[in-house]
């Protein structure tokens, strides 16, 4: 008796726990009219455009969920799409990471939704990069132009009245810095992939020209070679700090005490530096990147993302809505004032952008700077469908070098190209 | 299934209802077992005989991943790192952590119920939060390595490529030796005191205590605590996983170890086949090793 | 200190033996020191002292920086106070950061931790006693299995379990974490053990000869006696649950339903990894704090009754 109602028990427990997931995974579907939409965002500004879309829109309730950031989204998405269970209707990618859903097919095409007139409202760089193919997959919805933040008062230790304004000075700034001693340096660098492309984007280098399925890798072009011989001059001469990583402890640390005179990265650094530096409130600026020729305005990119509706996304028409809403719509100025840094034209020009001062870069207007660079952003540079494991390979290969000193960059990048092309081939691409 | 059929039987049924009651009672914990082991299992071998492309789809390739896993550098250079990793550190946390449990025992210690707490309390940390505190502690710039090095003028660097599997060990280390010592100083609590006092009037002084008694009746102890440090080493995952993001150049690559190749295959590598592949024939030799080891005293047990 | 004294000029005369006898043995002199109460050696309780202290001084660390602002985590050194001692603000911004999303990983760790803790102990005595005690066919091959699958990587299983669950719509649920939680093979394995000798058949057959039921039996009789392995079972499920990491990172993608390591690890990477993320190194340490607060009270204050089950799983083992 007691044995048969255990059982039963136990049975009627394992149907409910089945029940109620089917559940839970199925309401999304619910209702004819009221939609809701997920949204995969690691971008804490989504969620400040919800209510105002929401109030404009009363049948879409809108859920922002981080399913985590950059490499964890992008995992739990193709989890999603091969269970064919939970893909959200609209999520967060950077934009090397556009190439690797859209080329399979596991991002819709934009086209439908007639966003080629909206094209001419962003910055052409970012446009650039959320198309693949001549085809558009996702609108950008923040921006990484690359610029320099320097420490004023450490450059001035130094004996320097100005901020490198060419790769020439940059590298004669750079003894002087490391005159000072100890632990100064004009920068830091642990093998940073981003970092390196990013220098021979701007020397005009673009090592991965994307066809369709078709990829060619080249580091041979003058601008690549040119970029990579100029960095490798600055690690045999030991003037960067190869011991500090980005992102660390560690290198808040060296931003914060004045170690580091500089840090060349995407220009949304602007709103998280002030945290990890606060003892250097004052001393830090932000310029253009150094330039080969004296008087260019030629920039590059550093990160950057844009949202994309999954092929098997459940509410498109209503993802849509929302996308266009806080990425160019209405949406867009609670962002901002939440933080974003976002490429579209307007915002950039605006009187606000314009002429707000900031304290924490020493009342300097840092908004015409970044415009500035947002605007000069090169054109033309494309990433290969499969980044996500290149950059990862990069990472093994690379550690090796800065660890060693045996062999040079150039060689690093032939060896992961060589890599590239096997593993591109395998996964049914043509890469050469 | 079987519960409800043998639940109509009078617990007294004989022995073939008797039969039946046994599975009835190892039923949940089997149809369980079942949904989340060997149904997985069974589906990562499935798995394991596709290769999944990019661009083209799954394509079943029979024993190709099998093939190319024994041809694979990257694979045999993590494999032969956790061995070698494992051939260190599992001696060293187990003396270390038997050592402590000889000592708590001894009652020669000021503060033993403080000592035994504080050394077992790491256990009770979370990878995310001790891998935040190790950073620090072996940080070589802000952490306290970097105080000590400066304070002593040497130059200690536990994150070279030649270092970090010592500082991993050094974190493993201290996650889980007050665990085992636990268990061992347990062990040790539960022999009866007499015995001790009976080899004290024979003569033997502690350390022939320790030898004659102490350490034969950690034995079967020692033979469980060797099984699931070998098992748990051989996994390692977290402490490679976390660590590049916060020091440079450690030297962890990918490969690293190879359930962290499984990972990096699986999700970065839409490589999952291969992935499977890795993970089953690791899971073999784990198995194996294991079972080597244990035979002995899964023997003994069985047989009690 | 005074128990030494009291207790050894009690028993001393007893106990003679102990060290007079013994040349090897020589340091204790004085015959007052016992085989139960042997004299306090400095050299091994400072060298026991070093492993504490290297188990301790991460700790140590941790509370010390939950103390701390931001701006004086980054700009003071690891084992030095902050400017300001901020450890109460810091728990009430915990709470309040992102909604106070805290607090819900709390309540979600909590049930999971309850739950599947208390069922798969209960399973795990269902089974081990089964295994122990009554008979079924298949009992060697099923054992070889369940110990087998303790090899098995997580990560192995980590893929076609999620795909798995996908297909019966759980991801995303509690279920997901939960269903899995319920099956802890060590825990079954302890629990075999340790019924096949604390367990004495002849009380079991006894129970069913006055007519009582299997399952009455194992309820009444061999549960009670069953206690020190369950309380050691449960806190190995606990202690497992409470740190589950990697099942709910693949499982889970809903904020609501993450459990705190997960959520602290969302937290820590805002700022650690490249991009622009909130820095909020001082909540993501308090929230540590607070998340190995509650294990650490529950290992004080159970551990006289778990100690008691792993000697006998051990012993036996």
């Amino acid at each position: 008796m007691r044995l048969r109602k255990q059982a039963k028990l136990l049975s009627a427990a394992l149907g409910l726990t089945l029940v109620l997931g089917a559940c839970s995974s199925g309401s999304s579907d619910s209702g004819d009219k009221q939609v809701k939409l997920t949204v995969w965002s690691w971008d804490d500004t989504v969620a400040k455009a919800v209510p105002g879309f929401e109030a404009a829109n009363p049948n879409i309730k809108v859920k922002v969920v981080n399913a985590g950031s950059s490499f964890d989204e992008y995992t739990a998405l193709d989890n999603a799409i091969q269970a064919g269970s939970g893909v959200p209707d609209l999520a967060m990618f950077e934009y090397f990471a556009v190439p690797y859903f859209a080329i399979p097919g596991k991002l819709d095409n934009l086209g439908e939704f007639g966003v080629d007139k909206l094209k001419k409202d962003y910055v052409d760089a970012a446009w650039n990069d959320v198309t693949v193919d001549g085809k558009v997959y996702a609108l950008p919805s923040d921006y990484g132009p690359s610029v320099m933040f320097y420490n004023q008062a450490t450059l001035k230790k130094a004996g320097l009245k100005e901020a490198p304004a060419t790769w020439d000075e940059y590298y004669q700034d750079a003894k002087k810095v490391r005159a000072l001693g100890g632990d100064h340096y004009i920068a830091q660098d642990t093998g940073d992939l981003f970092f390196l492309l990013s220098l021979i984007w701007q020397a005009g280098g673009r090592p991965f020209k994307v066809n369709g399925t078709k990829v060619h890798i080249d580091f041979s072009e003058p601008g690549t070679t040119k970029a990579v011989a100029f960095w490798q001059k600055m690690l045999d001469e030991h003037l960067l700090n190869t011991k500090v990583t980005a992102w660390s402890d560690d290198w808040n640390r060296t931003l914060n005490d004045g170690t580091l005179a500089s840090q060349i990265m995407g220009g949304w650094l602007t709103a998280s530096l002030p945290q990890r530096a606060p003892k250097a409130a004052g001393d830090f600026r932000v310029a253009l990147m150094p330039q080969w020729q004296k008087g260019d305005k030629v920039g590059a990119e550093n990160g950057g993302s844009g949202f994309g509706i999954p092929a098997a996304a459940p509410h498109k028409d209503a993802a849509f809505k929302f996308l266009e809403y806080f990425t160019h719509g209405g949406g867009l100025s609670p962002r901002v004032d939440a933080g974003a840094f976002v490429p579209n034209t307007s915002v950039l020009a605006s009187t606000d952008s314009q002429s707000k001062v900031n304290k924490y870069f020493g009342d300097q207007k840092v908004g015409p700077v970044l415009a500035e660079a947002s605007k000069s952003v090169a054109r033309g540079w494309q990433f290969p469908p499969f980044f996500e494991w290149a950059r990862s390979t990069y990472g093994d290969l690379v550690s090796k070098y800065y660890t060693t000193g045996k062999g040079s960059l150039a060689g690093i990048l032939e060896e992961w190209k060589q890599r590239m092309i096997k593993y591109g081939n395998e996964q049914g691409f043509e890469v050469d | 299934m079987t519960s409800p059929i043998t639940a109509q039987h009078p617990a007294s049924a004989g022995k073939r209802g008797r039969k039946q009651i046994g599975l009835a009672f190892i039923a949940p914990f089997g149809l369980l077992f079942m949904l989340v082991f060997i149904v997985p299992i069974f589906y990562a071998g499935y798995l394991s005989l596709f290769q999944q492309k990019l661009i083209g789809g799954n394509t079943f390739t029979g024993l190709a991943n099998y093939t190319k896993l024994f041809h694979d550098a990257q694979f045999w250079d993590g494999v032969g790192r956790v061995f070698s990793f494992t051939l260190v550190q599992v001696p060293v946390m187990l003396i270390l952590a038997m050592v402590l449990a000889l000592a708590l025992d001894s009652r020669r210690l000021h503060g033993t119920r403080f000592m035994r707490v504080s050394i077992f309390l790491p256990y009770a940390v979370p990878a995310v939060v001790s891998t935040l505190m190790w950073g620090f502690m072996l940080g070589v710039k802000y952490g306290l390595l970097g105080s000590l090095n400066d304070a002593l003028g040497t130059d200690l660097d536990p994150f070279t490529p030649s270092t970090t599997l010592i500082s991993i060990g050094v974190m493993v280390t201290w996650a889980f030796t007050g665990f085992n010592m636990l268990i061992f100083y347990a062990v040790l609590k539960a022999v009866p005191r007499e015995l001790y006092e009976a080899a004290a009037l024979d003569g033997a002084n502690e350390f022939q205590v320790v030898l004659r008694i102490k350490l034969p009746a950690l034995r079967q102890s020692l033979v469980i605590a060797i099984i699931f440090s070998i098992i748990g080493t051989f996994q390692i995952f977290s402490e490679p996983q976390i660590l590049p993001s916060m020091v440079a150049n450690s030297g962890i690559t990918t490969h690293y170890t190879p359930n962290l190749y499984a990972y990096n295959l699986a999700f970065t590598g839409s490589q999952q086949g291969y992935a499977a592949a890795l993970a089953l024939v690791m899971a073999a030799i784990t198995i194996a090793v294991a079972y080597a080891v244990q035979i002995r005293g899964l023997r003994n047990a069985f047989d009690h | 200190m005074p128990s030494i004294t009291s207790t050894g000029a009690e028993s001393g005369e007893a106990h003679v033996a102990t060290s007079g006898s013994s040349t090897g043995h020589s340091r204790d002199r004085r015959p007052r020191y016992t085989v139960e109460n042997p004299k306090k050696s400095v050299t091994l309780t400072v060298m026991t002292g070093l492993s504490a202290l290297y188990c301790l001084l991460p700790l140590v660390w941790l509370v010390i920086n939950a103390t701390k602002t931001q701006a004086d985590f980054v700009s003071s050194f690891g084992f030095a106070p902050g400017h300001r001692f901020a450890l109460w603000d810091n728990i009430v911004e915990v709470f309040r950061y992102q909604d106070g999303i805290f607090s819900r990983w709390l309540l979600n760790t909590v049930i999971y931790v309850v739950v599947g803790a208390v069922v798969s102990t209960f399973l795990a005595a269902l089974g081990g006693y089964a295994l122990a005690k009554l008979q079924f066919s298949g009992k060697r091959v099923f054992l070889f299995v369940i110990l087998g699958s303790i090899a098995v990587p997580g990560i192995a299983l980590a893929i076609p379990q999620f795909l798995l669950f996908a297909h019966l719509g759980i991801t995303n649920t509690p279920w997901a974490v939960l269903i899995p939680s319920f099956i802890n093979p060590f825990g079954l394995y302890l629990m075999w053990v340790y019924t096949a000798d604390a367990v004495p058949t002849d009380l079991l057959d006894a129970a069913k000869v006055d007519g009582a039921g299997e399952f009455r039996t194992f309820v009444q009789i061999a549960l009670p006696l069953l206690a020190p392995a369950s309380v050691t079972v449960l806190l190995f499920s606990f202690v497992s649950i409470w740190n589950n990491y990697f099942l709910p990172l693949i499982m889970l993608k809903d904020p609501n339903w993450y459990p705190l390591t997960i959520g602290l690890n969302e937290w820590n990477k805002l700022g650690s990894t490249a991009g622009n993320g909130a820095l909020i190194q001082n909540l993501v340490i308090t929230a540590a704090l607070l998340t190995v607060v509650p294990l650490i009270i529950a290992f004080l204050s159970l551990q006289r009754y778990w100690q008691s089950g792993v000697s006998l799983g051990a012993v036996k083992g």
